[in-house]
């Protein structure tokens, strides 16, 4: 068992900040894709909410991960303001590090959130008012942004030989898909809460159409990328199959991963968006869903993402190379 | 409209090629003394594992050298013991920093604070740049730093550069008893590191990472707890330090 460097703070920034990016990123690609019109307007209050959210668990994630520097947690103790700040070195330089790509890449995408979410703040936010040029430049550079907060994060991971649980490929493109799943889960999440009588009409279930089809959407990929990347260690031989032991049946983690994430995180919830899902889009039926079960797929797709983050953290950690 | 004018005629042009040729054939003549003078420095150091008894002095001195909190280490010896009674053996790896030409937690360092120093090839941490993020910890395939409990920094073997310097061998070298550590410029061929590395058979440490490292061993046992699986032989493995398994 090895020991554990990276713990909850790194844990729950690589799902928040997944999310924060997530959502943006969805934001901008509903805003730039569907303007005001298709939907009745639906297009663009989802893209207002994604931007609102956005910035929150950036900048919570991004708190978090301080917490997880020796130095911050050194200078907690010792009242010291210079190993308190010591994360600023991360900005005195850029290097092919990608912790550095990530910091400055991180540190751009909070400041972009920031903007474009203050497109949206007035309560009479429309697509035509006087700030839709600023809004629809920014959803432009949001995008790739936001994928690359997604991706780094997987590459930061699999960077390393010295970690062969992490050191795959397919691990940037599982964050990235976990990443918007969960950030249209939380989008879909809070506009659940703020489901009234007054609009839940059929106006209203477009938005939760577009959310639950597009959840489902991305949860089959992401489905298909932890196939991939569980087949491509288990069929080789040496560090990596050896690894990847450690979540199949009989693995000490095997129970949090096949229960938690994928029948709880994935499964479950895919399957009940495309039980209502399915009969608007075959059918024409008009697409029903009572507020508990919005709230509970949400929920469940938010509590799998983290615990995919978890389980990869800690997997990666108490696996190494074999021999020496 | 008028043909444009070359700046330089095709005559030029071949002549100035030519003569570049002719100067690195040139420089590829060039006698040994003159390549010697810019070789760079590449400290390293080899273990000969069959001089090591396991007395555990080199990582005495190193704790002292270096007042290495207590829990963590710079340097250790693991003792490898395998098979069944009769057909038994016990070893003894001595580990520190491998001072890898290719070094991975120098690759993923964000802040530029490990880093390979050209003139001696010596992996070091600068502790006023380090922000304790732990990436090199989780890069090395060593298991050979640590997050210094005080400072807050990550911290490692960096073959007591203040000793080497002055010109003296690292303190584990010093004090081992077997003369199992030998230190110097492998670079240098009148060095005892070279000429041992030259006529022994020598092995390093995970050669599969791709880090180059330059700690070489000789007769060292490579057996592993977790060969076990494949093998079915006894295999045990004891570390020395809090974590109780190899990484």
């Amino acid at each position: 068992m090895g020991e554990l460097h990276w713990g909850l703070p790194v844990i729950g920034y690589l799902f928040l900040a997944g999310m924060g990016a997530g959502a943006m990123t969805v934001s901008a690609s509903v805003l730039l894709r569907g303007g005001g019109g298709f939907f009745g307007g639906q297009h663009f209050r989802i893209a207002r909410y994604g931007a609102l959210i956005a910035p929150l668990p950036l900048m919570a994630g991004t708190g978090m991960i301080v917490f997880e520097l020796g130095t911050f947690q050194v200078g907690m103790r010792e009242f010291d303001f210079s190993l308190l700040f010591r994360w600023i070195n991360l900005f005195k330089t850029l290097n092919m590090s990608p912790m550095s790509i990530g910091s400055w890449v991180l540190g751009l995408c909070i400041m972009l959130s920031l903007v474009y979410a203050w497109t949206f703040l007035s309560a009479h936010a429309r697509d035509d008012d006087t700030f839709r040029q600023l809004r629809n430049a920014l959803a432009w550079v949001s995008i790739p942004l936001g994928i690359a907060v997604a991706v780094y994060t997987g590459i930061l991971l699999g960077a390393m030989p010295s970690r062969p649980f992490w050191n795959s490929q397919i691990l940037g493109l599982l964050f990235m898909l976990s990443a918007l799943s969960t950030g249209v889960a939380g989008i879909l999440f809070l506009y659940a809460f703020h489901r009234t009588e007054e609009n839940n009409h059929a106006a209203r279930h477009d938005a939760g159409y577009i959310l639950a089809a597009s959840d489902a959407i991305l949860i089959g990929f992401e489905l298909l990328v932890i196939f991939l990347f569980i087949m491509f260690a288990h069929l080789t031989v040496g560090d990596p199959a050896h690894a990847i032991a450690v979540i199949l049946p009989g693995g000490s983690l095997a129970v949090l991963f096949w229960i938690g994430v994928v029948v709880f995180g994935l499964v479950v919830p895919a399957l009940v968006e495309l039980h209502h899902v399915l009969p608007r889009l075959l059918h024409q039926k008009p697409y029903l869903v009572k507020r508990w079960v919005e709230v509970a797929i949400g929920a469940m797709v938010l509590g799998g993402g983290l615990l995919l983050r978890y389980v990869i953290v800690v997997a990666g950690q108490v696996t190494g190379p074999v021999g020496i | 409209m008028s043909n444009p004018q070359p700046s330089t005629s095709r005559r030029a042009f071949v002549k100035s090629v030519a003569a570049g040729a002719a100067a690195a054939v040139g420089a590829g003549v060039t006698p040994g003394p003159v390549q010697a003078a810019v070789r760079a420095v590449q400290y390293a150091m080899v273990i000969d594992t069959r001089r090591c008894i396991g007395c555990h002095a080199c990582s005495v001195a190193c704790k002292a050298e270096f007042d290495v909190p207590l829990g963590e280490t710079r340097s250790w010896v693991e003792y490898v013991e395998k098979g069944e009674y009769p057909n038994v053996s016990r070893h003894f790896l001595p580990r520190l920093c491998n001072h890898c030409s290719n070094p991975q937690c120098v690759n993923v360092c964000p802040t530029g604070a490990t880093y390979k120093r050209a003139e001696d090839g010596i992996v070091v941490v600068d502790a006023d740049v380090c922000i304790g993020c732990k990436y090199c910890i989780q890069a090395c395939p060593y298991d050979v730093r640590y997050l210094h409990p005080d400072r807050g920094t990550v911290d490692k073997c960096d073959f007591c550069l203040h000793r080497v310097s002055q010109g003296l061998v690292p303190s584990c070298v010093n004090t081992c008893q077997g003369r199992a550590r030998i230190f110097g410029d492998m670079n240098d061929p009148d060095s005892e590191v070279a000429k041992i590395l030259a006529t022994n058979p020598v092995t390093v440490l995970r050669q599969g990472m791709g880090t180059e490292p330059n700690v070489y061993y000789i007769a060292a046992d490579h057996s592993d707890e977790r060969d076990r699986r494949f093998d079915n032989h006894y295999v045990r493995v004891t570390t020395h330090r809090r974590a109780e398994e190899r990484r």
